[in-house]
């Protein structure tokens, strides 16, 4: 009987991937385990130490960041998935026409264009808007994260409407459901899920980013990606590690969290 | 519904369709796959526009009007129950939608239960129920609201035998205990001689006969009608006379003999003439046999015996005989024997 085709007989296979699963994950570890190194350096083990966590939590300037990046993140989001589920809706709950797919397309362009051009774009409108408003608040970065998160956010809010059965919105239509009521009671309920990824989807997104904060961000709006990169350019301590290693975490408990809500979801 | 067309492109999907259904009444729509019954019933429903044509319920057009302004309700082939909501939220769901006061959904949705016999399941989310109960699940939501019409679109084709049988009786009694107007989508022949009224056989987009079960299957007016439903014997002959209602035809056999022919009509020459296997008879060749053929292959069925007979013109021919006796049924293959009919079973097919 022949084997069944396995690609793991293949020769240096296991190898491969071994150095692959290395290279990817070595320096995360490094970067944790030296979070809670006790001396001043990066590169050097001296002991094990909590201070560098603390000192973090110390600094006010951290902490001002994280609040102003988690703030930023959570209104982005907000923002861009409740635009995502509309174009959502309105490029799939519709008959094919023609023009259709060039509009998967804009809505998606995001995406390939270059995260500098964005950027330097947004600043340069953005600075126009600033001298005819004198508004300078957080509300630039809260729209230009949302504007970049939108397509992150629609990609699987898209993929959830389509894989649902479009005979459910015609069962409530046909059980005198206005088309508002069939949105309310089965579109939205059963959308859910996919909504709430394309939001942590959009809020991991628009933490993390560096490129175009830097750029449109005004004086004191530092976030945490970007105060870190001022940081770098001076001296590096584990203090670094230490912020780094509690955004993983986040990271980490948000795409959990989200995993076991949608996993109920599922099995409900 | 009056001369309905429905174009999808350029395919004709629904090709000049005219039906008056009756309130109260079980109707069938029964053809083919792909013969345009689903269409049809999604215009009557209210998810696509005619292209031509108008539809009426007790006299007023509702081509136009959208779904939930119709009061119509389908039980859709999947039954498309709400996932996410309990066995007693989806038979509630329509009467919610109108607006009814809650202590008059929990009422109507505590009866429907008992109606379809789902008692002790109302909590339970509809994706925890078997295919039946989802099934039945289905026909009390649709219900509930007390349409004026209630729309089928082959609601039993996912159920198992049993099953299916046990859902045609409940259908049945269900029609009759709610007077609600059933009009059953299906392309099961027998499903739809079990449970209508009446039936309209339709092939490509159009309706070929409409008539009552027995109608139907005694006396198709068509070729495609009658192979459609049932096994038949088709036969050529030419017509001899016509008196009222009745036409004589003689066989290629020279045997003359009483045939019916469908209303409108009025046979002459050649035409072709149907019977039942089960209204045919083998016996030893005598005066009274109408026709004269050797047998070509005997198929023993339980229930039944098919006698495949060459007559002498070659055409083939079918009898079917109840096995009333245990044992062979005392033919061989290669005999000849005469075919006897049952009095007025013969039906003459328009052209
Ligand atoms: N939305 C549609 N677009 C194009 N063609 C369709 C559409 N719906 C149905 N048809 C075509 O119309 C014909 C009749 O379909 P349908 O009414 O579903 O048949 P049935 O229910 O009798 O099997 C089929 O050939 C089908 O391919
Ligand atoms: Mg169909």
């Amino acid at each position: 009987m022949a084997r069944q085709f396995s690609v793991k007989r293949l020769p240096g296979f296991s190898t491969i991937a071994m150095i692959c699963f290395i290279g990817l994950y070595m320096p995360i570890v490094t970067l944790v385990v030296y979070a809670f190194n006790a001396g001043t350096s990066i590169a050097v083990w001296e002991g094990f130490s909590l201070r560098w966590f603390y000192s973090a939590w110390n600094n006010t300037q951290v902490v001002d960041a994280s609040i102003r990046s988690l703030q930023i993140a959570f209104c982005a989001a907000i923002v861009a998935t409740v635009v995502a589920t509309m174009a959502a809706i309105a490029t799939t709950r519709t008959a094919q026409y023609r023009g259709l797919t060039f509009k998967y397309a804009f809505i998606n362009l995001p995406l390939l264009v270059p995260e500098i051009v964005t950027a330097v774009a947004l600043l340069i409108f953005f600075s126009q808007i600033k001298v005819y408003t004198g508004y300078s608040g957080l509300g630039y970065l809260i729209a230009a994260h949302a504007a970049f998160c939108i397509p992150f956010a629609y990609l699987p809010i898209r993929a959830r409407l389509e894989s649902m059965d479009l005979t459910l919105e015609r069962a409530a239509a046909d059980l005198y459901a206005t088309p508002f009521q069939a949105f309310r009671y089965v579109t939205l309920p059963l959308l859910w899920p996919g909504i709430l990824a394309g939001m942590i989807l959009g809020f991991v997104i628009s933490l993390d980013d560096v490129v175009i904060t830097e750029f449109v961000k005004s004086g004191g709006q530092d976030t945490l990606p970007t105060y870190m990169l001022g940081q770098l350019r001076r001296v590096v301590t584990p203090e670094m590690n230490a912020i780094s290693t509690v955004f993983l975490l986040l990271s980490f408990a948000i795409v959990t969290i989200f995993f076991f809500l949608s996993r109920n979801e599922k099995t409900s | 519904m009056q001369n309905i067309v429905k174009d999808f492109g350029h395919f004709r999907a629904v090709n000049d369709v005219t039906l008056k259904i009756a309130s109260n009444e079980f109707f069938t729509l029964l053809g083919p796959s792909g013969c345009g019954k689903t269409t049809l019933l999604r215009m009557i429903a209210g998810f696509e526009m005619p292209t031509k044509g108008s539809i009426l319920l007790d006299g007023a057009g509702i081509a136009s009007l959208p779904p939930n302004q119709r009061p119509i309700n389908t039980v859709f082939q999947n039954y498309a129950l709400f996932p996410h909501m309990t066995v007693a939220d989806n038979i509630g769901f329509g009467l919610k939608m109108l607006g009814r006061p809650k202590a008059e959904i929990e009422k109507t949705v505590a009866d429907m239960i008992r109606l379809v016999r789902l008692d002790g399941r109302e909590k339970n989310l509809v994706t925890q129920l078997s295919g039946g109960q989802q099934q039945r699940v289905a026909l009390a939501r649709a219900l509930a609201p007390q349409p004026k019409v209630l729309l089928l679109d082959e609601p039993l084709s996912a159920l198992d035998l049993k099953l299916r049988k046990s859902m045609q009786i409940e259908l049945k009694r269900l029609q009759m205990e709610t007077g609600i107007t059933f009009v059953f989508v299906t392309h099961d022949q027998e499903e739809a001689l079990t449970m209508s009224d009446r039936i309209a056989v339709m092939s490509e987009g159009q309706v070929r006969q409409i008539g009552s079960p027995w109608e139907i299957y005694d006396r198709p007016a068509e070729r495609f009608v009658a192979d459609f439903i049932g096994e038949t014997n088709f036969l050529t002959a030419e017509v001899v006379s016509v008196s009222g209602d009745r036409a004589r035809v003689r066989l290629a056999s020279g045997a003359e003999i009483p045939a019916s022919f469908p209303a409108n009509t009025t046979p002459s020459g050649k035409v072709t003439v149907v019977v039942r296997p089960e209204h045919a008879r083998a016996a030893p060749v005598s005066g009274a046999s109408v026709l004269r053929g050797t047998i070509h292959d005997i198929v023993y069925l339980g229930t039944d015996t098919h006698l495949h007979v060459v007559l002498e013109d070659g055409t083939p021919f079918m009898v079917r005989q109840q096995n009333a006796r245990s044992g062979p049924c005392g033919y061989d293959k290669g005999e000849t024997l005469g075919i006897e009919l049952s009095d007025d079973v013969a039906q003459i097919l328009r052209d």
